[in-house]
């Protein structure tokens, strides 16, 4: 026998022994090597128990994938499932992800500890005393269902559908609830992301009508971050691996960062600017490359709006780009780097260094603003505006080492069943008049506009999310949410306690990310994927042979997933289908009969995911059966440059091309696998869809804007009433210097620490004991001004309606005239209720009229528990809760609430014990109002009668109808 | 000559190396060989006569760790690959060369290129100098299925060598830089000891079974104990015939080296000229015993 024969022998000896689902190679090998389990030795994996050394004593899992559930990153997970216990002994990265391509941060690994939470909340509660006073009732889950789906169902009976609202953090799904609300027919969808990514969001729809970037760092000959991406943020831990990546291959990398992160200290240019200044920085580098020509001309002639701006701005129909290129010089004349130098504290001469790299960068210039400063400031959406102007000048987008937009590297699959109507009527608590181009709802404006609009919210979900602790002015939320007068019901749905949950109704145990079904894809390089998040135990016992149709029969206690749940509210809000809302939640297959996640994933699976079926089939697997096993499938990868794609000629019929070059067509729209989303374009005034735009006579897919082409100039700002913010410029912050008081100075409180996630990851031991508090960082000749001695020492933070006392951290790692304390810690419960022991303090909560006060009674520390390692908790300091004393600072254009803070530091006053908070909720609605008098209103300012430009991105719309203004004037007025 | 490596055969190879499970007899059997897998059997091949580490026969001092394993990590990690607690366990070895072979399906041409290349870094630096002599060892004193095993083993490699034409590449600059065994007589005598036992000084294999062999055939005591002290005790019993005796082993074993040099290159043949040095030496030594005592062991 020859060497390939009996290799081929071998192989198929293999084969053989695995295709009856046992193990060919025992374990624990050395021929294991890579640093994941192979795939085809997941259902029978064998690795020594570490707990039995020196013993060798093999334990035998089953490894199941499931999808992180901790930030919005998606990163794929492996549970290892004890084949003797059923049980998950730990989660560690699945390497068939290609996003996180089996590497994870320290938030996945400790889903174990979520998991394992001895507090956690496993059964369903009812409060059994007033709101708020911590009294609670065990209640079955049917008891639950009925009882809200009744209360829905008389609002939409009554035509009360407003009255219905949907509040979500970190959603971890593509567009299930938002499709289930608009099946119910409520514009009640609200979202966290206006204290979140809004500002950023705004800035990047405003060029391409999408709002998020994918920078494809690995690929970057520049890499520009406006964020701390190597150690925290969006997506940071696929981002990380690739900026790595980049730099191994000699990108450099530039950050912007006011503190000495983690992500600077990597850095070849890192940027500590003032507050703020950030977008004075990236005009003064524009600056710099338009007036000595260092732009990709070429680019900017085809893809910027150029034409509609002479037109418009400078009356100039017939202007050549050459008098563009003449009047985009004098535009930006004044940014120069000394003028950047000014604004930002740092040199001219290192700005220019810094010019000259992203000027020689080419195409290959990814750059990246989340959060940062894009949701710290005032006119905050500028930055990324600005930034993007960069990338614009160099035709750095959707090339590969650029910037693509978010679209261009996701996959939403379209589901089996999708809602057409959408709802009627507008919510103004979540869309008010003020703030007409707000991208996302006005959510943490929510206690000022039901108290400014005497609203009434019947059902008020609020979704692993946790607004009184998250959200700024944490005390008017517990104002609003005590308020029966404005909150029929609150269901808080979450996986443990949280400060929101307190306040609620009913609190519905939800799972972790090993407990549940979610779809998700996420742009994190050039390239399209799904990954599936599902109830591991519930997969693992299919594999087993048992059938599992509920997933509360194989989660802890009665935790149940969401899917599930809705699907059931659902069919309790309509059960008849009287109010034809059920339709959307039934089989395909059974009419009349519920659809079950496994058919409403195995249709996505089977009918919404090129290449998906055919992969499975190739294993002989279904293609649901395939997503249970490995978790996650790349789509497609190298999209490139989509905007230069040209449209196919079967989608040209009787087109029409208008005098700005968009072309409209009579072709239906092909079928398409994903689900319907983006801007919305109106059609030709003989209803042609508008198909693409020709550029220099061919005829190309171009962007998603009202122009087809990036939007330079904003028709849209400029016709809304912000014509001077139309092109990328720049704001002064609230906490510019010239808006603080001398003995005022900023507070950056945006930053992450690297192994927290707000309040989502704050029942894991394990990051709780690495990162437990949150100081005030604050520079040595600050603290030497302000008599602040040492590390530790006490001190008060007075914002503008209160204060809170915490330790300083006297560090040479923060600019010198800022301060910054990050918004991770400081969790807590009152007194006398039950909760969640690790990682809380325990306060007295004390309410005088309009004031309020937080007094930490009990810090952190050590208790008996199930688990013995809360017995070894060392720590009792848990930080500060410093949001409930920062105000609402709603950007008048964006509408996302601008973090950064003007704040007078001081030693503790006599009586000032650490943790203490103080705010008046009065004061709370004067700077409310003070920010609302900066806005331009839709009833005062909308070109067209509408409440806000029907393009512009939505998570539900409402009919076009709904779009009309009311007459009446605006609220605040 | 094969396309590529015959990476499945070479990992159940791998697998055989390392203590035995249930699931040998599955790979015993699908590679046709005979008997099985025994712990006992196991033990004594690979846990007392023959280590299976690339650094017990790549390094200086003929024991596990130090340089030699450290240069294998080192091509672990320039293969991407993190070197795992024992880079250079021959199945950890085999195991990483099939697995470059697995990702080279689906690698693009410059990818390629560069993945022959470590595996031929790899076959030529960190096994072959070795296994060949090793694998002849174990076929000469093990039961089967180690025996027939090892004559697999010894066709695969070879089979490989040949595929990437190692008989090409020069004799690794690290094993260059190792010294001969050191003559007692200018050296002292422990530094004689241990060489004797450092493939990469003597160019031979010694394994309990040759010292229990020599003791047998001279009639002496073998201490219990290692390798060094039974030998150093062999030697005070008997130095002359046991030097003598050792001699021929040596010999042997630098004719096995000869012979190879035609198919496995420059590196075999600096390995028969380490064993025939060593022949020599000890061939010197034992007519020169009757010297004064404090030359000799």
């Amino acid at each position: 026998m020859t060497i390939d024969d009996l290799n081929r022998r071998v192989s198929a000896a293999r084969d053989e022994v695995e295709s009856r689902g046992e193990t060919f190679y025992p374990g624990a090998s050395r021929i294991h090597l890579a640093a994941f389990p192979p795939k085809e030795r997941w259902n029978d994996w064998v690795e020594l128990d570490s707990k039995a050394w020196p013993k060798r004593v093999e334990k035998r899992y089953m490894l199941v994938p499931t999808t992180c559930f901790n930030c919005e990153s998606a990163c794929g997970l492996l549970a290892y499932v004890d084949r003797d216990t059923l049980q998950v002994r730990k989660f560690e990265g699945n390497p068939e992800h290609p996003g996180s391509r089996g590497r994870n941060c320290a938030k996945g690994p400790a889903t174990i500890n979520q998991v394992t939470d001895p507090d956690r909340i496993l059964y369903p509660l009812r409060r059994a005393g007033a709101r708020g006073a911590g009294k609670w009732e065990r209640v079955s889950w049917d008891e639950a269902l009925d009882d809200i789906a009744g209360r829905i169902r008389r609002c939409l009976e009554e035509e009360r559908h407003e009255q219905v609202m949907y509040h979500v953090g970190r959603p971890g799904e593509d567009g299930y609830t938002t499709r289930m609300l608009a099946a119910w027919g409520v514009d009640g969808h609200n979202s966290h992301t206006n204290v979140c990514s809004s500002g950023a969001r705004s800035g990047y729809h405003w060029w391409m009508g999408m709002d998020r970037p994918s920078p494809d760092h690995a690929n970057a000959k520049t890499i520009l971050l406006v964020s701390s991406h190597l150690e925290t943020g969006h997506y940071f831990n696929p981002h990380a691996q690739r900026i790595i990546e980049g730099k191994k291959a000699g990108a450099k990398l530039i950050v912007l960062d006011t503190r000495l992160s983690n992500t600077a200290t990597h850095a070849d240019h890192w940027l500590s600017p003032y507050p703020g200044s950030e977008p004075a920085i990236f005009l003064s580098i524009a600056n710099w490359m338009i007036q000595h020509g260092r732009y990709d001309r070429d680019f900017v002639r085809r893809w910027w709006n150029w034409q509609e701006f002479m037109t418009e701005v400078h009356g100039e129909s017939e202007a050549s780009f050459e008098r563009f290129e003449e009047v985009l010089r004098s535009m930006y004349a004044d940014y120069t780097f000394d003028f950047a130098a000014a604004e930002s504290g740092i040199p001219a001469e290192r700005l220019e260094a810094v010019a000259a790299v992203v000027a020689g960068s080419g195409t290959r210039l990814a750059t990246y603003n989340w959060r940062s400063a894009g949701s710290g400031n005032l006119g905050g959406w500028q930055v990324a505006r600005t930034m993007t102007l960069l990338n614009a000048l160099l035709g750095a987008l959707a090339t590969e080492g650029g910037t693509f937009p978010n679209s261009w590297n996701k996959f939403t699959p379209r589901p089996p069943r999708l809602p057409h109507q959408h709802p009627k009527r507008w919510s103004e608590v979540l869309w008010p008049d003020e703030y007409p181009l707000a991208l996302m709802e006005m959510s943490f404006l929510m206690p000022h506009l039901m108290r400014e609009q005497e609203a009434f919210v019947d059902v008020y979900f609020t979704r692993v999310y946790n607004p009184v602790w998250t959200n700024p002015d944490g005390f008017s939320w517990i104002e609003m949410l005590t308020d029966e007068s404005k909150i029929g019901q609150h269901i808080a749905m979450t996986p443990t306690w949280n400060e929101t949950a307190y306040f609620a109704d009913y609190v519905l145990p939800m799972g972790h990310s090993s407990e549940r079904h979610d779809l998700t894809s996420y742009e994190q390089y050039d390239g399209q994927w799904i990954g599936f998040r599902q109830p591991v135990l519930r997969a693992a016992r299919e594999r087993l042979g048992e059938d599992i149709s509920d997933t509360r029969d194989v989660n802890p206690g009665e935790v149940w997933e969401e899917n599930e749940f809705w699907i059931e509210l659902t069919w309790r809000i309509d059960p008849d289908g009287s109010l034809g809302i059920r339709q959307f939640f039934e089989s395909l297959d059974r009419p009349g009969e519920k659809m079950t996640v496994d058919e409403y994933y195995g249709w996505i699976f089977e009918n919404s995911v090129p290449g998906l079926p055919e992969a499975a089939a190739a294993e002989g697997l279904t293609p649901l059966d395939y997503m249970r096993r490995y978790g996650a499938f790349e789509v497609s990868r190298n999209v490139g440059k989509v905007y230069e794609h040209p449209v196919p000629d079967s989608e040209l019929e009787d087109v029409r091309v208008d005098e700005a070059g968009r072309v409209y067509t009579r072709a239906p729209v092909p079928p398409s696998p994903k689900a319907p989303g983006g801007t919305k374009i109106d059609p030709d005034d003989d209803g042609r869809r508008r198909v693409g735009v020709r550029v220099d006579g061919e005829i190309v897919k171009g962007w998603p804007t009202p122009t087809g082409k990036l939007e330079f100039w904003s028709r849209t700002l400029s016709d809304w009433g912000w014509p001077e913010l139309a092109t990328p410029t720049y704001v002064k912050s609230h906490v510019h210097r010239q808006n603080l008081d001398s003995d005022q100075m900023p507070l950056l409180t945006t930053f992450r620490v690297p192994v927290q996630i707000h309040t989502r990851s704050a029942n894991s031991k394990w990051l709780d004991e690495i990162a437990h508090t949150n100081p005030l960082w604050i520079h040595p000749s600050d603290a030497r001004r302000l008599g602040i001695d040492k590390t530790g020492d006490l001190v008060r933070v007075e914002t503008e309606i209160g204060y809170f006392v915490l330790k300083a951290w006297i560090t040479e790692g923060i600019r010198p005239g800022v301060a910054a304390c990050s918004h991770h810690m400081g969790r807590w419960k009152p007194e006398g209720h039950q909760g969640q022991r690790i990682g809380m303090m325990t306060v007295a909560l004390d309410q005088s009229g309009s004031e309020w006060g937080l007094e930490r009674k009990a810090g952190g520390g050590p208790f008996a528990s199930e688990d013995p390692d809360t017995l070894r908790v060392w720590w009792t300091d848990v930080g500060v809760h410093q949001n409930l004393t920062h105000p609402v600072h709603p950007d008048p254009v964006s509408g996302m609430h601008c973090w950064h803070q003007a704040v007078r530091i001081t030693p503790a006053r006599p009586g000032d014990s650490f943790g203490d908070v103080s705010v008046d909720t009065a004061k709370s609605k004067a700077v409310y109002e003070k920010w609302l008098e900066m806005t331009r209103a839709a009833s005062r300012h909308s070109p067209d009668g509408t409440r806000r430009p029907w393009w512009m991105l939505r998570p539900v719309r409402p009919v076009r109808e709904a779009y009309d203004l009311p007459d009446r004037e605006p609220v605040g007025a | 000559m094969p396309d590529g490596a015959p990476a499945e055969l070479l990992r159940s190879l791998a697998v055989l190396v390392e203590p035995p499970t249930a699931g040998h007899a599955a790979i015993v059997e699908a590679l046709g060989l005979s008997g099985a897998a025994s712990p006992g059997g196991y033990a004594d091949v690979f846990a007392f006569q023959l280590y299976p580490y690339a650094s017990v026969y790549l390094g200086a001092e003929g024991m596990l760790g130090g340089e030699a394993r450290d240069r294998v990590a080192g091509l672990w990690r320039a293969l991407g690959q993190k070197p795992p607690k024992e880079p250079d366990h021959l199945a950890a070895l085999l195991g990483i060369y099939a697995r470059i072979e697995d990702v080279m399906a689906h690698a693009g041409a410059a990818e390629r290129a560069l993945l022959v290349e470590g595996q031929r870094t790899l076959l030529a630096e960190h096994v072959a100098p070795w296994a060949f002599a090793w694998s002849e060892r174990v076929a000469e004193l093990s039961p089967e299925p180690y025996r027939g095993w090892a004559g697999l083993l010894v066709g695969t490699l070879r089979s490989e060598v040949e595929r990437l034409g190692v008989a090409d590449a020069c004799t690794p600059r690290a094993l260059e830089e190792v010294g001969p065994v050191r003559d007692p007589r200018t050296e002292g005598s422990e530094p004689f000891l241990s060489d004797l036992l450092a493939y990469a000084r003597s160019g031979l294999v010694f394994t309990r079974a040759d010292l229990a062999a020599v003791a047998a055939e001279l009639d002496l005591g073998l201490r219990a104990g290692e390798r060094r002290y039974a030998l150093e005790h062999l030697l005070a019993q008997d130095p002359e015939g046991v030097l003598r005796t050792l001699a021929g082993k040596a010999a042997t074993q630098a004719e096995g080296h000869e012979a190879r040099e035609v198919w496995l290159g420059p590196t075999s043949g600096h390995f028969g000229a380490r064993a025939r040095g060593t022949e020599r030496l000890l061939l010197e030594l034992s007519t020169s015993v009757g010297e004064p005592a404090e030359a000799i062991p």
